[in-house]
């Protein structure tokens, strides 16, 4: 077993330079995750118009391996809707098992690299925080109050 | 002065014959040899502790004060000696005053509801520290829930040591119990219990310590330190797990209520009254670990045929070497620098997650702990979500301590 495969290129290249970091100019829903047993925290923000996520961000502290899958993960799901969300975690949550789903349909992409988790069960919670807090956020609109300019309120 | 006698000791050690006394540090990890720098967390078990679970198994099981044929016998005066080696290991006046428990957590547990619970009022305050284990924060957390007592808490240096002049300030007629660890778990600071035991007293408040993370590295003397209560886990000094003990002076034991109820903690029972048992039975409620605690006999036989204090020049030469090495390693920094401090390195390496650093480093071999050590208000003053750990025994060696440098170096080449 080689660890180089869990932190193979693609994984530290978007560890070191993660795509959608940050905040959102015009977010709707935001939720934080937390890892307890780490101590690791993520906060995600969404922008979702018409059921359709339009955009994504996250920042936190976390380790490589959260970090990298949110990194994938934002940039797969822009332009889905919830449910194919879901898929597409389902399929994600089996490459990451011992026994992994061969009829998974969706296609992983990137997010095939990380799943050398498999090897490494203590570390899973890493790869699913992100997919958690964003289905949190999902469900949890942001608050917003007729005070601020950015409001969407009319 | 004291290195010279230092050296001198734990240069008789053998450490290859200790080692072969541990059949897990015999084995491979990843196809490495293991290397198990997570002693804090817990420590191996020598074949002694091994053999002596064994063999109550196998020739001695019985249930322990109940039973009058020979088996039973025999399984009391295993479990009893146990009673007698921990009294003399943290030199109590009396046996009664030793209370077996399932860990340090459940002795704080029976404080905090047998004595405190009872006591405690709305105005109250329990004194704590910033550097205490989770163990020694919930169940204070929970009495003051039910009493609407408040807990205060000692703040310390950036170096890890406790600010003694605000623990002075704080212990106001308003505190009711000062509850600290011996040794912080995370930053390896050795608190001057005795000091703060007198500082307590002066002012009649009386002080329970946290001796989790002591008891494998320090001598222990309960009446030289002062202290009113003493709390150990087996599991860490080398004995099986769901082991452990309280100790209280004997005029508090006897004025608490039992914390469970049950066989073994009673005289007489009818449905109208208990009378309970005396000390140390009347907190013993139920079928002990009783494997467990003859077990904790023979970590603690071990221990002192080691000596203490050449366990403690060991672990202190190996800190000196381990904190030497890793301050070489580019954006390393070490938290708790206190002088005198046991052989616990909590660290980071700049932009490295400590989580990738324990994976990584268990692919060669290196068990570190990683994470917040179940002390969340002590990372948060440091103001980080995680460190790595590495914890050192005695059984560790400077070998040991190169392959982890190479190890760190290794992982820090892959994630940065």
């Amino acid at each position: 077993m080689s660890v180089a495969n869990l932190y193979q290129q693609i994984v530290l290249d978007h560890h070191r330079t993660p795509r959608h970091h940050g905040v959102l100019a015009q977010a709707t829903h935001n939720a934080d995750g937390h890892n307890p047993l780490c101590g690791d925290h993520m906060h995600i923000e969404l922008c979702i118009a018409d059921d359709v996520l339009r955009d994504i961000a996250f920042n936190g502290e976390a380790c490589a391996i959260t970090t990298a899958t949110a990194s994938m993960m934002s940039e797969r799901v822009i332009g889905l809707r919830r449910e194919q969300i879901e898929t597409l975690l389902a399929s994600f949550d089996a490459s990451l098992r011992a026994t992994p789903d061969a009829n998974a349909a969706v296609d992983l992409g990137e997010l095939e690299a990380l799943s050398e988790l498999r090897r490494y069960p203590a570390r899973l919670k890493c790869a699913l925080l992100p997919w958690a807090t964003l289905l949190a956020a999902w469900d949890i609109r942001i608050s917003i109050t007729t005070e601020t300019a950015e409001s969407p309120l009319p | 002065m004291s290195a010279n006698v230092r050296s001198t000791r734990a240069a008789d050690f053998d450490v290859q014959r200790c080692r072969a006394d541990f059949p897990a540090l015999q084995r491979h990890v990843h196809g490495k040899p293991l290397v198990y720098f997570d002693n804090a967390n817990t420590a191996q078990k020598p074949l002694a502790v091994i053999e002596a679970v064994d063999g109550y198994y196998r020739r001695h099981n019985a249930n322990v004060s109940r039973a009058v044929h020979t088996l039973g016998s025999e399984a009391t005066a295993l479990y009893e000696a146990t009673r007698d080696k921990l009294r003399s290991f943290i030199n109590a006046p009396s046996r009664d005053e030793v209370i077996f428990t399932r860990g340090a957590t459940e002795s704080i547990n029976l404080v905090a509801y047998s004595w405190a619970l009872p006591r405690l009022q709305s105005g109250d305050e329990i004194l704590l520290t910033q550097m205490e284990h989770h163990a020694n924060i919930v169940p204070w957390q929970l009495v003051c829930e039910r009493t609407g007592a408040k807990i205060k808490v000692v703040p310390i240096s950036q170096e890890g040591e406790l600010l003694l002049d605000q623990l002075d300030a704080l212990l106001t007629p308003r505190v009711k119990l000062l509850c600290l660890t011996h040794v912080s778990n995370v930053l390896g600071t050795v608190n001057p219990i005795a000091r703060i035991c007198a500082m307590a007293r002066a002012r009649g408040i009386p002080v329970l310590v946290d001796g989790s993370q002591a008891a494998p590295h320090l001598r222990i003397d309960v009446q030289a330190l002062g202290c009113d209560f003493y709390a150990i886990t087996g599991h860490k000094m080398f004995g099986p797990t769901g082991t452990g003990m309280l100790w209280a002076k004997r005029a508090i034991l006897d004025a608490m209520p039992p914390f469970m109820g049950g066989g073994e903690m009673i005289k007489q029972v009818s449905f109208e009254k208990t009378v309970f048992n005396d000390l140390p039975y009347k907190f013993e409620a139920g079928t002990p670990n009783i494997a467990g605690v003859i077990g904790l006999g023979a970590a603690i036989d071990y221990i002192n045929a080691l000596g203490i204090e050449t366990i403690r020049a060991i672990e202190s030469d190996l800190l000196v070497y381990a904190t030497q090495q890793l301050n070489t390693i580019p954006g390393m920094r070490i938290f708790g620098t206190a002088p005198g401090k046991a052989a616990v390195i909590s660290f980071l390496i700049e932009g490295v997650h400590a989580h990738d650093l324990a994976t990584i480093l268990d692919t060669d071999g290196v068990a570190v702990r990683s994470g917040h050590h179940c002390a969340h208000p002590l990372m948060q003053f440091f103001g980080v979500a995680a460190t790595a750990r590495a914890s050192l025994a005695f059984y560790n060696t400077r070998e040991e301590v190169d392959v982890f440098i190479t190890a760190l170096l290794r992982a820090r080449a892959m994630l940065l």
